[in-house]
């Protein structure tokens, strides 16, 4: 048995044949009609369609037979596929190359064998065989129906293969569609040359439609709901792409959507297929909305922006520059212009000049130690030094920076931020200098979870006020607090905890011994801050009040002083049942002491001063008295009357009402003070007194009566009868009980005024008359002493009237005049002169007598003041007269005086204001 | 109309003297002395007195109850009083006056003008 040959191109004969997909499938009716066929038409037993692989011959169709592959060694395709003809075999057990194969041997006990090669592309994959268990011969006819057979098979074969790929490619364009129609892409594909365009189902939804609202759909429907602005740009693209400028046609435009707005449309296409004469004919394309992506474009370059503007308007200078000596930037922000006089660009790379040589060169050396220190640390850094301007200025700057590193720890950058601090640099110098005028302390007081106290900033007083140095209070604040007061510490210690355990302001006034060993008082306010490492942090102010707090202590004693001595004012106005009270004229405002409500009867619980309730206490028929004094005060300033009140309990008494104006330069509201005294038992007594006065009077003057009646009575009509020493002695018992008399008189009117019982009938009076019959009344005691009364006076005064009581003027004159006459020698003249002394009208007597001793002069008013007691009695004097005038003349609101010359004579004058008599 | 008859009323009997010697030998009076209210007040119908001249303290009743109980008595009633005291408070004289005394004279007083006085006091009261 002969085994086939390898063909000379077997490899890619296989690799042919396997890229057929046609092994090891299914039967297939296309091939099995045909090998039918081909048994009908030439009556074979068996007909195959055998594919001859590496190793076996394999059977797409098979008429025939129940096998489906046998080896290739015994195979006779094997040996067929290697001829471009048929290979005939009449009779296998007469060919030496089949005579023993198995297949002849054995089943299917092969005798004929006709295989016609199947080629594709020149390769020989199988071959369409025709098996008899007979010898046979073929006829011509017979070999070429199977060629023609062969060729069909050939190219269903081809046709197969070119479905299988049709296939692929269906099931391909639909995987893809899906995908499409899976993301938010639309497609398009558009005719350049007729205007016909397709749009899928997505394009149309993209914009809010359906494709079928958009119908009819050409490359017009496009440009219609393009934004206008945007199409000449679309053009120009595309025009670029025709030209094979661009690869493909990418432009981001603008579509209206159905709602109104525009979406952004990312639109990407190209020419895949042009006309012979190279024109563009079909075009493809896609269509994405990048709204969402567009507007965060936006957003981010919105974001940037405000980045740019936030980094060139804070106050600071960012930067980015090498590790070098110089500092080299590679990006500066645009602040450091201002700082330095020179522009960013100038630094960049050191194009103009390196930032190190704007650092103060005093600075340069610290701040590259530190900044070296920092590096080899992997820290970042907070410096302070100085930039020297370009004007020659020197600024303060603050950097805070750090390093950015590589994988191996090498340094690549420094990143950092440059503060012109100048201003604050200057403030904190002024407030410096502030907080060490100030009396007080400045301070921050800081207390620890773990109960470490340090003052991190005190001001210079700190040395002053507790001895202790800022840098020593800055570690440790205990040594502050050994030099508080030890009664104090406690108080002090509840205090800040307080604070620190409410956050709230600590007020607190303590005292310390200073180094002297002295006693200051200070006052502390502080505000507590709550730190995030659970510290409290106190900024505040303590101040030496040891002055104020003296002052405050002394006016505390005073106080103490003065309610000792409201307490004993209290003690006495309540033994002397005094009450007092104070009223605001402009506000209304009244206060009583208690002694008002106890002398008035009046509840002080439930009981509101008021004028009103005062009033309703005094009885009715002292209210016009009331009312009077009232009135007066209102021109003197002093309210001054005694009067009766009803109690709340019927009890009638009497009461002092004593008020007066506080002096008007220091009393703004207006205030009036005044008291009100309980005189119950002293006018009981008055009246007591007033009895007894009474009752004397009655029965001193009632024997009197007797007496000095029936002496006139003898003197007038008996004296005849008596001898002459009887008729002196009657005489002498007549003239003094007439002078006891006067006594008498004279004695109840002085107590009368003391008393205040006087009452004058005051009356607008011409003086004309009055001094008329002053003359007249003393005319016979004038003539008895020899005595010329003589009067002066000036017209104008004789038509003056004046306020006065005419009984109680006469008495006066009476006085005067009985004075002068008394006192002048027989033979001179006593003179009453008449006459205006400014807005007083004057009545002067003027004797020619001995004039009044000097000694005697201040005494002169005085009651029973006489200048010699002996010549009183010589001259009839009670001693009463001139402290009767004097009281007379006021109680009139007159005044009254004297000059007197010693060995010449005596003035006494009385004056009242006068008015003309016209004008009454 | 003349003034002749004077009712006088006083306790103190000097006073009563004095008062009878000034009004019936100085002045011409007739005159009825009275040494208090009660002997006035039965006497004063009878006597028919033209003016009363009544001592204000005296004992058991004084001036005031005495002109109050003339005052209770009819034809009497009109007869002026002038009441005398040796009381000088204004106040005092005042209420008499208020009580229906036609004046009120002073202790002392002068024997010689006393019925001058109660003339003028007599005829002015009659005059109105």
């Amino acid at each position: 048995m002969k085994i086939p040959d390898t063909p000379s191109n077997e490899s890619q004969r296989l690799a042919l044949l396997r890229s057929l997909l046609i092994l090891d499938t299914p039967e297939e009716t296309r091939f099995d009609r045909l090998t039918h066929l081909v048994q009908q038409c030439l009556g074979s037993d068996i007909v195959l369609i055998s594919l001859v692989d590496q190793d076996r011959q394999w059977f797409k169709s098979k008429q025939g037979l129940e096998a489906c592959e046998t080896g290739r060694d015994i195979s006779f395709c094997g040996h067929a596929i290697l001829a471009d003809n048929i290979l005939e075999i009449p009779d296998a057990r007469q060919d030496e190359r089949f005579a023993d194969n198995p297949l002849v041997t054995g089943e299917p006990y092969i005798r004929f064998y006709a295989g016609a090669p199947l080629s594709i592309d020149g390769y020989k994959i199988g071959t369409l065989c025709l098996i008899d268990r007979q010898p046979r011969q073929m006829t011509n006819s017979e070999r070429s129906i199977l060629r023609e057979f062969a060729d069909a098979i050939e190219q269903e074969i081809v046709d197969r293969l070119q479905e299988h790929a049709h296939r692929q490619l269906q099931q391909r364009e639909q995987r893809y569609r899906s995908v499409l129609e899976g993301t938010r892409i639309g497609t398009w594909e558009w005719n350049v040359q007729t205007g016909e365009t397709v749009f899928n189902e997505r394009w149309a939804e993209m914009i809010g439609y359906t494709l079928a609202e958009l119908a009819p759909i050409s490359i017009d429907t496009w440009l219609t709901l393009a934004h206008p602005e945007d199409l000449s740009e679309s053009g120009r693209l595309l025009q670029s792409h025709f030209a094979g400028e661009l690869d493909f046609y990418d432009y981001q435009c603008r579509m209206r959507h159905k709602a109104g707005h525009w979406i952004w449309v990312h639109d990407r296409g190209r020419v895949i297929s042009r006309t012979e004469d190279g024109q563009p004919l079909m075009m493809y394309g896609t269509h994405a909305d990048i709204t969402a992506a567009k507007l965060a474009e936006h957003a981010l370059q919105d974001s940037r922006d405000q980045f740019a503007t936030l980094v060139n308007n804070i106050p600071g200078i960012t930067y980015r520059c090498l590790p070098d000596e110089q500092w080299t930037m590679l990006f500066m922000s645009g602040s450091i212009d201002p700082l330095s006089g020179y522009p960013a660009s100038d630094f960049i790379n050191n194009a103009e000049r390196s930032y190190a040589s704007v650092i103060h060169p005093d600075d340069q050396k610290m701040l590259e130690r530190a900044v070296a220190k920092a590096l080899n640390a992997k820290k970042g850094w907070r410096l302070q030094y100085r930039v020297v301007h370009k004007d020659g200025r020197v600024r303060y700057v603050e950097e805070r920076g750090q390093a950015e590193y590589d994988v191996d720890g090498t340094v690549r950058f420094l990143d950092g931020f440059i503060l012109d601090v100048s201003n604050e640099k200057l403030l904190k110098r002024q407030l410096l200098k502030l907080t060490e005028q100030l009396p007080g302390m400045v301070y921050q007081f800081q207390q620890w979870p773990d109960g470490r106290m340090t003052f991190p900033y005190a001001s210079a007083n700190i040395e002053t006020i507790y001895g202790v140095t800022v840098e020593q209070a800055k570690q440790d604040a205990t040594p502050v607090f050994e030099h508080i007061v030890q009664d104090d510490l406690s108080g002090l210690i509840e205090s800040i905890e307080t604070s620190r355990r409410d956050l709230t302001l600590w007020n607190h006034e303590y005292r310390i011994q200073n180094a002297n060993g002295e006693v200051v008082w200070l006052s502390g306010h502080a505000m507590p801050e709550s730190l995030p490492d659970g510290s409290v942090l106190w900024h505040g102010y303590i101040d030496d009040i040891t002055h104020t707090k003296q002052f405050y202590l002394a006016l505390e004693a005073a106080n103490e002083q003065l309610h000792l001595a409201q307490q004993r004012l209290e003690l006495s106005s309540r033994q002397a049942q005094i009450g007092y009270w104070q009223a605001s004229l402009k506000t209304g405002e009244l206060w009583w002491s208690p002694m008002i409500y106890e002398v008035f009867g009046f509840d002080s619980a439930i009981t509101q001063p008021s004028v009103a309730l005062f009033k309703s206490t005094v009885h009715p028929d002292d209210l016009a008295l009331l009312e009077a004094s009232e009135e007066k005060a209102k021109t003197t300033g002093l309210h001054d009357v005694v009067h009766r009140i009803i109690r709340t309990d019927g009890q009638i008494r009497w009461v002092h009402e004593l008020a007066q104006m506080v002096t008007a330069d220091n009393n703004p509201e207006l205030i009036m003070i005044g008291s009100v005294q309980d005189v119950t038992e002293r006018m009981r007594l008055q009246q007591v007194k007033d009895d007894f006065i009474s009752t004397v009077s009655h029965e001193l003057r009632t024997p009197l009566t007797s007496i000095t009646a029936a002496l006139k009575l003898i003197l007038s009509t008996q004296a005849d009868s008596l001898n002459v020493t009887t008729q002196k002695l009657v005489n002498i018992a007549f003239s003094n009980g007439t002078r006891l008399h006067h006594l008498i008189n004279d004695l109840l009117d002085v107590e009368k005024l003391a008393a205040g019982k006087m009452s004058f009938d005051i009356k607008q009076q011409p003086i004309l008359p009055i001094i008329e019959k002053a003359l007249a009344d003393h005319a016979a005691y004038a003539d008895k002493l020899a005595i010329s009364l003589e009067l002066r006076m000036d017209d104008f005064a004789s038509n003056v009237s004046i306020r006065v009581d005419e009984h109680r003027l006469q008495q006066i004159l009476a006085n005067l005049l009985s004075n002068a006459m008394k006192y002048s020698a027989p033979e001179s003249a006593v003179t009453i002169e008449v006459g205006m002394n400014g807005q007083w009208l004057e009545v002067a007597i003027c004797d020619h007598g001995e004039g009044i001793p000097d000694a005697f002069r201040d005494r002169i008013f005085q009651r029973f003041a006489q200048a010699d007691a002996s010549s009183a009695r010589e001259k009839g004097g009670t001693g009463l007269g001139l402290a009767l005038c004097k009281e007379l003349v006021e109680g009139m609101n007159g005044e009254i005086g004297f000059t007197s010359t010693h060995g010449i004579g005596s003035r006494f004058y009385v004056r009242f204001l006068h008015q003309p008599i016209e004008n009454f | 109309m003349t003034l002749n008859r004077i009712m006088h009323v006083e306790d103190d009997e000097s006073i009563r003297l004095v008062v009878e010697m000034s009004l019936v030998d100085v002045a011409g009076f007739e005159l009825l002395s009275c040494d208090g209210g009660e002997s006035a007040l039965q006497q004063v119908v009878s006597f028919a007195p033209q003016l009363i001249l009544l001592d204000v303290m005296m004992p058991k009743m004084d001036g005031l109850q005495t002109l109050a109980a003339l005052r209770e008595i009819p034809h009497v009633a009109d007869i002026p009083v002038v009441m005398m005291t040796a009381k000088i408070q204004d106040a005092e004289k005042q209420h008499y006056l208020q009580c229906g005394a036609v004046a009120v004279l002073n202790k002392p007083f002068d024997p010689m003008t006393l019925g001058k006085q109660l003339l003028a006091i007599y005829q002015q009261h009659t005059s109105r």
